[in-house]
């Protein structure tokens, strides 16, 4: 920005006052390719851990985290599987809770005998990641997707 | 050249990466601690849940800067709970103590920091330091709604004279606190020339002093136009120096933990990975 430029976008809403707080629907975000990673082609114990993990559920929704999207990636090699996952919010209380479930999950897969979670935050998470099914699961359980 | 974590680091550049954290760190903890005194005592309900939920972002952001403190071998002990108070490096302006029952005064304050963190953030998506960088996109996503907050009310307080007068006494208050927080980190050079941070405090400063003024000045208030020098405070904060008000915060939130005798961060489950796979 030029010295004497004025940041236009924090002055648009000037116009017509105090609006109202519009969060009563979400921002759907933009799709980003390859992510989540829901372990449809994974084989082996890849697939295994994919399978513990599907039966890991959010603590405060009755939906899995991998159709939830917060899987970006997981690889087993020697026996070790590395689980790459993002949360939905910074501030998540649950997040200890969460990393570790996954963990002892993937830890518990036919061909792994340790398991590491690396948590990351790019790309960012949106409602995008949320698989069909996942979707589905958030609609019986009484929210708007 | 992208530095891809703690191992590819010299001790100059580690250096530089522990100077910044702890700014954005401190920053977003101290002002967490703040807000949560206006939790219960909004104006209204919705103000009330919004204060508390901008809050938990904070520490939230706090805890995603800490997280790569904790990278280079610090642990929330010595991150918190038993830093020397003089080891903080936040602005003076998260210290201050709220004006007595004046909502416009977490408000105006919300907004000159929100406006100060989107630009020093947005500075670090170039960051050199890769975990530096994935985790801007996130935390600028979760902040706009804090601009969007304080734009919204602190338009409603200055439709009327008296809302006006006490938000213009915030400003003249807590303006030259707000340009604290462009003070120098402890390795400024290096964090501008490693590239951690490649765009100087001075152009941030620039930069939100470009957004602040006019936005201000629209809603009728009179902003500050001297230099920085001029206005700045006694106490710094950036560089462990803080005003009076910090002493009795520290002593606040380290209370429980003092009273209790504590040694370590009590956890109610262990730490991810600490765990036996087993279980």
């Amino acid at each position: 920005m030029s010295e004497d430029a004025v940041d236009v976008e924090e002055l648009d809403d000037l116009e017509g006052g105090p609006s109202y707080c519009t969060y009563t629907d979400y921002d759907h975000g933009v799709a980003v390719e390859e992510l989540p990673a829901t372990g449809e082609d994974a084989d082996g114990p890849e697939a295994a851990v994919f399978d513990e993990l599907r039966a890991v559920e959010d603590p405060e929704m009755p939906i899995s985290v991998v159709d939830l999207g917060l899987i970006y990636s997981v690889t087993v090699a020697d026996g070790h599987a590395t689980v790459t996952m993002t949360l939905t919010y910074t501030g998540c209380p649950a997040r200890d809770y969460l990393q570790e479930d996954v963990r002892q999950a993937a830890a518990r897969a036919a061909g792994v005998d340790s398991a590491e979670v690396e948590l990351v935050w790019s790309p960012e998470w949106n409602l995008e990641m949320v698989t069909e099914a996942g979707k589905a699961d958030l609609r019986e359980f009484g929210v708007s997707v | 050249m992208t530095l891809e974590g703690p191992d590819d680091l010299s001790d100059r550049e580690r250096a530089a990466v522990e100077a910044e954290l702890r700014c954005l760190g401190d920053d977003e903890f101290v002002t967490a601690e703040r807000y949560t005194e206006w939790q219960v005592r909004g104006p209204t309900l919705e103000a009330d849940i919004a204060v508390a939920n901008i809050a938990q972002d904070e520490l939230g952001h706090a805890r995603l800067w800490y997280d790569l403190l904790e990278a280079f071998g610090h642990d929330q002990v010595d991150l918190i709970w038993e830093r020397d108070p003089a080891d903080f490096r936040h602005a003076t302006l998260a210290e201050r103590p709220y004006e007595t029952g004046d909502w416009a005064d977490p408000v105006l304050r919300g907004y000159l920091y929100d406006t100060y963190e989107r630009l020093r953030v947005e500075a670090l998506s170039e960051s050199a330091y890769a975990p530096i960088a994935d985790r801007v996109e996130k935390v600028l996503g979760e902040e706009e709604y804090h601009r969007e907050h304080a734009h919204n009310w602190l338009e409603r307080l200055c439709e009327d004279a008296d809302g006006r007068r006490r938000v213009q006494a915030a400003l003249d208050r807590l303006f030259p606190h707000a340009l604290t927080l462009f003070a120098r980190t402890d390795r400024e050079e290096a964090v501008v020339d490693t590239g951690v941070r490649p765009v100087p405090l001075s152009e941030l400063r620039r930069e939100w002093r470009n957004v602040v003024t006019p936005f201000l000045g629209s809603l009728g208030l009179e902003v500050p136009v001297a230099d920085h020098e001029a206005l700045l405070p006694a106490a710094r904060g950036r560089d462990g120096d803080h005003t009076d008000a910090w002493e009795s915060l520290y002593n606040e939130f380290t209370f429980t933990y003092e009273q209790l005798g504590r040694d370590s961060a009590p956890a109610l489950m262990p730490e991810p990975g600490e765990a036996d796979a087993d279980v």
